[in-house]
């Protein structure tokens, strides 16, 4: 019968490589090249969802999901809502981990991120309450270990923090008929609300060597397998310790506990801006994502090219995408007729307003933003003098070249657009819609 | 999936990327001569099938053979592998050559061994070793001598340090002519390696920065080509100096 090695004995070390690993930082030097305080690469990606991000830190590889359910409150605790961690550590990150339950590791890294979470308060716990007593938002983050390639706690602190950072949780009202009913609003319907976030605790390990002589920030999977002892600091960037995790090991100095302190807070600050930077790229992305979801509604919007429409604009927009599609002819003449028989004219020639009167029709649409986003000033430039000398006609040809007062001034779809914008749009968003109002203004005041 | 007609057509395939299920050989016009099959190739009625995937080899006149690179190892007959003792038994010392079953290596199979003179390994020694016997259904083989009976620097390695890789770059550092990296890295500095078919690597040095520019060398140098190779071992020296 041939001899099968023993599943917990998968990985081995040679004693070469624990020699030289401790020979190495006696003269500060680390197996993979870095100085003794130096982090490993961190790599924050974030998935299609919101609240789903994945974070390598070297080798290391966690993926953490966030999600959110209405349940009833802890009786001790009515108004606040609850929060849960819970780790996965999957067999094919480390042959020392089993399926099943969890092992005292993974339940101490659950402990450790979850001490950062919720004694530091970094989580507004009673903007979750909906109603006193009886329903609550529950979040449970679940982290899912993917490589163990060491130092398993930053990644995934790293990675519960990025996940609740993007996370949207639906909308939720008390309404009804008696007052008394939850309605929770679809998310396509009504923006959803990102979690109340506070601070950041960020997590930084330390490796202790030669009975506490030596200590490194961030050890991989080799260094942690020769290590005397390790110790995780919770820190945010205003430098307030939120937790601090030794479980057993070498002792070490008070000072040194000090130390490691101190420079965790400045590791703590350079991780912070690097998660900040990564969660507003994606939330520029995302709002940029949920703006362009209304192609065919898009491309009658000539004003502002990134602001969604509410339903009572909609029919206003073929009149106003028709306006496009006479503005070679403005000025021309005054009365409905030859305009609209030169329009059809040109209509056969394949002109650009061809485009927009296929569009109206219902077609796929043909019209790209970028270009004619030059071209739109001296539309609505044109479209305003047209509006004063324009004459309403009855047939269905008129109602295209028709304007309406509420939809055909430059500054009456800016207002609109105002209206459109929700508070909670990013920054860059706003910053688009300011632009091209003074765009607009300068444009109409030009071309007047 | 496509059976090509003539022996020309079948050098289209070599040195080429192969899946399992491609015909890469037709034997209907070939009628008297032999043709040999390495690993990952196999007669499927009258043509020869891939079976792993990987680059098609040839070897003149007859030798055909797949070579893929894996993490994990599938012991060979003659291969020289770094192993890692895991336990010692009365007759053999438990091996561990990352192969999917531990390798036994007789207590005897040393230069000059005797039942009184039977090594001392502790666990965790690395051993440079070759492999014996190598089947799929019992353990693999190993011993400490050549096939003569000489020891031929097999046997433990001292000092210095061992880092795993895949089994393709194993073969690539152990190529002739010699790798552009070791011999790039050979003339600045001086150093000790040992390189094990199984993907292990050690590396000795007299002092330790050199073996851990060493051996980030040539962990980074997989994927590299020989010029690339020969480019980064400069700039790795310019950035000692």
């Amino acid at each position: 019968m041939p001899i099968m090695e023993h599943k917990s004995m998968a990985w081995r070390m040679s004693v070469n490589e624990r020699k030289f690993i401790e020979t190495a930082l006696a003269s500060d030097l680390r197996v993979d090249g870095r100085r003794p305080f130096d982090y490993r690469r961190l790599n924050i990606k974030f998935g299609r969802e919101d609240g789903c991000s994945e974070v390598q830190l070297g080798e290391t590889h966690v993926m953490a999901y966030v999600t959110s359910e209405l349940v009833q409150p802890y009786r001790d605790r009515p108004n606040e809502g609850i929060l849960a961690i819970f780790t996965d550590f999957s067999p094919m990150a480390d042959p020392s981990f089993e399926a099943g339950r969890p092992g005292e590791s993974a339940i101490e890294l659950g402990r450790v991120i979850d001490r950062g979470l919720r004694e530091s308060r970094a989580v507004d716990m009673e903007s979750l309450c909906v109603v006193a007593g009886k329903l609550v938002w529950s979040i449970q983050v679940d982290l899912h270990i993917i490589d163990n390639g060491g130092n398993l706690v930053d990644a995934a602190n790293v990675a519960a923090l990025a996940a609740l950072l993007t996370f949207q949780r639906p909308e939720c009202t008390v309404g009804g008929d008696n007052g008394q009913d939850i309605i929770i609003h679809d998310p396509k319907v009504v923006e959803p609300l990102p979690l109340v976030i506070h601070h950041l605790p960020i997590s930084v390990t330390f490796a202790f060597y030669n009975k506490g002589d030596i200590m490194v920030i961030d050890p991989t999977h080799k260094e942690e397998s020769v290590m005397g002892g390790k110790m995780t600091a919770t820190i945010n960037s205003n430098g307030d310790v939120c937790a601090i995790q030794k479980a057993g090991g070498e002792g070490v100095m008070p000072s040194v506990v000090m130390q490691c302190i101190r420079i965790a807070s400045v590791k703590a600050a350079d991780i912070t801006s690097k998660l900040k930077n990564a969660v507003e790229v994606y939330n520029t992305e995302r709002a940029l994502r949920k703006v362009k979801r209304h192609p065919s509604k898009m491309a009658h919007q000539v004003s502002v090219a990134d602001i969604t429409l509410e339903d009572k604009q909609v029919k206003d927009l073929p009149r106003h995408q028709a306006k496009m599609a006479c503005q070679p002819y403005i000025g021309s003449s005054q009365d409905d007729e030859p305009k609209v028989d030169t329009r059809t004219s040109t209509n056969a020639d394949g002109n650009s307003s061809g485009t927009h009167a296929d569009a109206f029709v219902g077609g796929p649409s043909k019209w790209d933003p970028y270009p004619l986003r030059v071209g739109t000033s001296q539309v609505l430039g044109t479209l305003t003098v047209v509006k004063e000398e324009q004459v309403v006609s009855d047939d269905h040809r008129a109602v295209e070249c028709s304007l309406d007062h509420t939809t055909t001034s430059s500054s009456g779809t800016v207002s609109v657009s105002d209206a459109m914008q929700k508070s909670n749009t990013s920054k860059s968003l706003k910053d688009a819609v300011k632009l091209k109002k003074r765009k607009k203004n300068r444009s109409s005041t030009t071309t007047r | 999936m496509n059976s090509m007609p003539s022996d020309s057509a079948s050098m289209s395939f070599v040195d080429r990327v192969v899946v399992p299920g491609d015909h890469v050989l037709d034997l209907t016009g070939m009628a008297n001569q032999t043709i040999k099959l390495g690993a990952g190739l196999r007669q499927d009625g009258d043509a020869i099938s891939v079976m792993k995937a990987g680059k098609l080899r040839i070897s003149k006149p007859n030798k055909y053979w797949v070579e893929s690179s894996h993490k994990r190892y599938v012991p060979c007959v003659e291969d020289t592998v770094l192993g890692i003792v895991v336990d010692s038994k009365f007759d053999n010392f438990l091996v561990d050559i990352k192969a999917p079953m531990l390798g036994l290596l007789p207590v005897l199979a040393f230069e000059g061994g005797t039942r009184r003179n039977i090594p001392k390994f502790e666990i965790g020694t690395l051993l440079y070793v070759r492999v014996v016997k190598a089947n799929n259904t019992m353990n693999p083989e190993l011993s400490c001598m050549d096939e003569t009976g000489k020891a031929a620097e097999f046997g433990p390695l001292k000092d210095g340090y061992m880092f795993e890789t895949s089994t393709g770059l194993a073969r690539m550092l152990l190529s002739s002519p010699p790798c552009p990296i070791l011999e790039a890295l050979g003339k600045s500095l001086s150093y000790e390696i040992a390189i094990g078919l199984n993907g292990r690597v050690w590396v000795n040095a007299a002092s330790p920065s050199t073996v851990i520019l060493v051996s980030n060398a040539i962990m980074n140098s997989e994927f590299l080509s020989a010029a690339q190779q020969k480019i980064m071992v400069e700039k790795l020296m310019k950035r000692l100096q």
